[in-house]
């Protein structure tokens, strides 16, 4: 029998947090050694994936299945180049939060690890979902750990940060509901068999006029979740509040889910509704790109101008992916992940200022750099990560996403390019108004420069900064074949309604013959029956 | 198959019920809790008699008692909501100082009614159930005899459920007037049958809705509920959320879904039945979002789920209601579980400000509680996001997109109630002591199961599954 490999990566952390309930608290050294310990065990067992990875084909990897509960919801998981990446970065950055909160976290440790872990488990699981309900499950599952994570350890306002959270993810994510199962209904109706598998979706195109509704329901829940201008309230709230390490995973992961949901989902699953909405989406994501960066440079809290640089990047990266090219989809992915690292290690330096001053004011510090010199160094490079200065992870990534722009629209480019001089703008002004120029804060002068565990954590951000920038072959080629099929699925079902349309009565559905093996088991579930 | 075995859960229970009252003379009041061991082993009996008649189809007196499968499984989650309700009820009564021997018979006394409700189709003979239980239910809800709001619920619910019998029996009458019968199915035949029946049927049937709302406190008829919830002893308020909605729904499933499978004569039902359900849904998430009385929000919650499971009547899934009755026996019994463990002696702990704190304070109660707040409030993987899932998906089927958008938003205002409570518990500093009695181990057994129970319908349903698909393909029931 085949170690499920898959399996482990998604469900060690969970594994880790039921045998944490039985752990006494009072042994928090036990519980963070532990804790540290699994969520290295969880990566080293993501790496197998990395390096066992076959970057020829488009199908599914290290796919899992099993039935489950019957009516077409199985146990199916499997990994392909957009996927692999995600949960790589989810389980890269784990050991890193759970070293961030080593001394942040001082009261009810054991329970901030057990939320740590099931949030672990719930993302990597929307991203290995290969199944409808499956995804529902995890996307839906993930909410009640940040929930509470923001909830127990936040700042002031976390209770409201917390609630709103949930609430807006929820709305999205509940309309979603509906659209899973009308889809589910209609395909029952069409076949006479239950599936959920989205290999089937894939297969079923359906009429324009029901994908716009469809699409308009994912695209809200993952709009949401990115976070799209005018639904981005929510972030900068739950930002700023979440303790360290919560802002660390939701701006680099979670954010992600997004994304990720509408390269899994929205656009293979109803591309003639999204060429409809291309012009609208386009233009969201400009004033996201724009709204954010102005939003940035006003902020006098560093937590906040970080979380509206998000807004920013991620606009930068779903424009980048509706240029429905090579260059812009690639470079959107490998912009989530830079996205990822530089964002979630700036989160770490605000972090690490904070536990010193116990504030984040911009206005209260002011030559840092004289008292740590070292930090300073880590800082401004995340910082200039951040940027996008070349050789560095930023630039490759902003560079292919402008390039897959500039190729779908030029007047979206050319306005896109804004992200980065505003990204320069906000991000070097803080930079100079907290790390350099005298001395402002006496309390400044007590400050401590970091600590051996605190450079344990941020230098492998740095080194795989560098490495990303640097030699971005390594991590590209796994993509390639992935997001090529995507785009020729999404060009191929497009072109088939476009035929059908010339018809007067174009059908409700379509389905296209199956050319590769996608695996189906929408039979099998029949006979269980 | 004609045989008197078809009478033995319900005798059991009755004879338990009889044995329960006349040893309560003989115990002392400390001693009482033994009549809750007798009243659990007559339970299992009952409960293996139930399932030893599964597949058997017994019925009796002319196929007016009739042990369908469906019937059995109704039979059983009703054993076990009892079952669990004595288990939390034991040491709840001796704190409360409400430690009455007649509690536990009437409890069976009413459990009886609801066996006879769920094992008949004769209109008269669930009339006779439905009244075996009302009277129980005013009796157990009175039971705090020096607690003003105990009294209160009693009289408003003994009048408002006289008034809703009423309008039931009204129902019945005109309905046989119309239909010259009061058996279900000769009477859904009638009625589709076409205009003979007219608008006396409807009418008869409108009635049998009214009454039958009461008890299941749909909109506009649950205005007892929350006063009825709040002043009843807490485990009766557990009981009453579950079984009489139970007992409800499976009389309402009988009448209207081989009654809408002829939509064009069943439109008018349909549409009303339609508008019960989205306003109950709509209104009873609405309202509970203002209470701060924590019994008085699950109240209003119950409220809700009546909307959730009339949808699965409009969906005509009877396979969907049935997971969600058992999905939300579990949640719903163990929220009142956890409210109760969180008492001590001459008080309860039942308003919002009293939860802060608590989940970090006794770990093991929050954490239960959290998580059948978390279910009723629809998330996964716990059996409440199942439950819910099958029904929309079913309603879906049926063509109520829009039904199912109004259901989804209403959970949506359900969730920020729902975790309003888990804030209280986690997220706030408590400003006083909470102390509470934690020994209580029938309590902590109660609140187990019923984790195991969201958990398993939850993650692994499957069993549970096949045996509602059984239970179900039966219809039309006889």
């Amino acid at each position: 029998m085949e170690i499920p490999i898959l399996s482990i990566v998604t469900f060690l952390p969970l594994a880790g947090a039921l045998l944490f309930i039985f752990i006494n608290r009072d042994k928090e050294n036990l519980l963070k050694y532990l804790a540290l310990f699994i969520s290295i065990a969880t990566f080293i067992a993501s790496l197998y994936l990395f390096f066992n990875f076959n970057a020829q084909t488009p199908d599914p990897q290290f796919v899992e299945k099993s039935p489950w509960i019957g009516y077409g919801i199985n146990y199916h998981i499997g990994i392909d180049g957009i996927s692999l990446y995600l949960i790589l970065l989810t389980t890269f950055l784990m050991p890193i939060v759970i070293l961030s909160s080593w001394t942040y976290i001082q009261k009810r440790v054991k329970e901030y690890l057990i939320f740590m872990f099931l949030l672990q488990t719930g993302i990597i699981g929307v991203f290995v979902a290969l199944n409808l309900f499956l995804f529902y499950v995890f996307w839906e599952a993930m909410l009640i750990p940040m929930y509470f994570l923001i909830g127990i350890w936040g700042g002031k306002r976390k209770i409201y940060a917390t609630v709103k959270f949930v609430l807006f993810t929820m709305f999205g994510s509940l309309l979603m509901l509906v659209a899973i199962l009308y889809m589910y209904n209609l395909f029952y109706k069409a076949t006479g068999t239950y599936s959920l598998n989205i290999f089937d979706y894939y297969r079923m195109i359906l009429n324009p006029s029901i994908q716009v509704w469809l699409f308009l329901a994912f695209g809200l829940a993952f709009a949401i979740k990115v976070p799209m201008f005018p639904f981005h309230t929510w972030l900068p709230d739950a930002h700023v509040e979440a303790p360290t390490a919560g802002s660390v995973v939701l701006a680099a992961v979670l954010l992600k889910m997004g994304t990720y949901g509408f390269l899994r989902f929205a656009l293979p699953m109803f591309p003639d509704a999204l060429k409809i909405f291309l012009p609208v989406l386009g233009v969201l994501c400009i004033i996201g790109i724009i709204y954010g960066g102005l939003m940035a440079l006003i902020q006098k809290d560093v937590k906040s101008l970080v979380a509206y640089s998000s807004v920013s990047h991620m606009g930068l990266i779903m424009l980048a992916i509706f240029a429905l090219n090579m260059e812009g989809i690639v470079g959107g992915i490998y912009q989530m992940l830079n996205h990822g690292l530089s964002t979630g290690a700036l989160f770490l330096c605000v972090g690490i200022l904070y536990e010193r001053s116990h504030t984040r004011m911009i206005k209260d510090f002011g030559g840092v750099s004289k008292q740590m010199p070292v930090f300073s160094a880590f800082f401004m490079v995340c910082m200039l990560s951040s940027v996008g200065l070349p050789g560095l992870n930023g630039f490759v990534g902003e560079i292919l996403c402008l390039f897959g722009v500039f190729k779908a629209n030029k007047i979206l480019a050319i306005l896109a390019v804004t992200t980065v001089i505003l990204a320069a703008a906000y991000l070097l002004w803080m930079f100079q108004r907290v790390m350099q120029g005298p001395i402002t804060n006496d309390r400044v002068r007590s400050f401590k420069d970091l600590n051996l565990r605190e450079i344990i954590y941020l230098t492998p951000i740095v080194i795989l900064m560098f490495w990303m920038g640097i030699y971005p072959q390594t991590f590209l080629r796994k993509m390639d074949v992935s997001v090529s099929n995507l785009l020729n699925q999404v060009n191929r079902k497009e072109a088939i309604f476009t035929e059908a349309k010339k018809e007067n009565n174009p059908p409700t559905y379509i389905f296209m013959e199956k050319e590769t093996k996608t695996d189906s088991i929408a039979k099998e579930d029949k006979e269980s029956q | 198959m004609n045989t008197i075995l078809a009478l033995f859960p319900l005798l059991i229970i009755v004879v338990a019920s009889l044995l329960v009252m006349i040893l309560e003379a003989f115990f002392k009041r400390e001693n009482r809790s033994y009549l809750a061991y007798i009243s659990f082993l007559f339970l299992i009996a009952a409960a293996a008699g139930c399932v030893k008649f599964w597949n058997k189809d017994y019925s009796y007196f002319d196929g007016n008692l009739y042990l369908s499968n469906l019937s059995l499984f109704f039979c059983f989650i009703l054993i076990v909501a009892t079952f669990l309700v004595i288990l939390i009820s034991m040491k709840y009564l001796t704190l409360q100082n409400a430690n009455y021997g007649e509690y536990y018979a009437l409890l069976l006394f009413a459990l009886s009614g609801m066996i006879i409700m769920v094992s008949s189709s004769d209109l008269i003979v669930i009339f006779l159930g439905l009244e075996v239980l009302s009277l129980s239910s005013y009796a157990l809800t009175g039971l705090r005899r020096e607690d003003e709001k105990s009294n209160e619920a009693a009289v408003k619910y003994f009048l408002l459920g006289s008034f809703a019998s009423a309008f039931l029996v009204f129902g019945i009458a005109f309905l046989y007037g119309a239909t010259q019968t009061t058996a279900i199915p000769s009477i859904i035949k009638e009625l589709q049958s076409g205009s003979s029946v007219g608008t006396l049927g409807l009418v008869g049937l409108g009635l049998v809705v009214i009454g039958f709302g009461f008890k299941i406190a749909v909109v506009p008829f649950h205005m007892w509920t929350p006063d009825v919830y709040q002043g009843a002893p807490t485990p009766i308020t557990a009981f009453f959320s579950v079984g009489p909605k139970a007992v409800g729904f499976a009389v309402l499933l009988r009448i209207f879904i081989p009654y809408f499978q002829d939509a064009l004569e069943s439109q008018l039902m349909f549409g009303l039945l339609w508008i019960i359900a989205a306003i109950t849904m709509i209104a009873g998430n609405l309202i509970a979002l203002r209470q701060t009385n924590v019994k008085r929000i699950l109240a209003y919650s119950s409220i809700a789920h009546a909307g959730y499971l009339m949808v699965a009547i409009l969906a005509q899934d009877t396979q969907s209601l049935v997971f969600y009755l058992t999905a939300y026996l579990f949640m719903n019994i163990g929220a009142f579980a956890a409210v109760i463990a969180l008492g001590k002696k001459d008080h309860e702990y039942l308003e919002l400000d009293d939860y802060k704190g608590i989940g970090f304070r006794y770990p093991w109660i929050g954490a239960t509680f959290a998580v059948f707040l978390i279910s009723l409030a629809g998330f996964p993987p716990t059996g409440g996001f199942l439950a819910k899932f099958y029904v929309f998906s079913a309603a879906v089927r049926q063509g109520l997109v829009s039904l199912v958008i109004i259901g989804v938003l209403a959970s949506l205002v359900s969730v920020f109630y729902y975790l309003r409570i888990i804030i209280y518990m986690y997220m706030k500093e408590p400003s006083y002591e909470v102390d509470i009695n934690i020994d209580n181990p029938a309590l902590f057994l109660a609140l187990f199961l019923c984790l195991y129970g969201v958990l398993q319908l939850g993650i692994f349903p499957g069993n549970i599954l096949v045996l509602i698909r059984q239970a179900v393909a039966a219809l039309p029931f006889l």
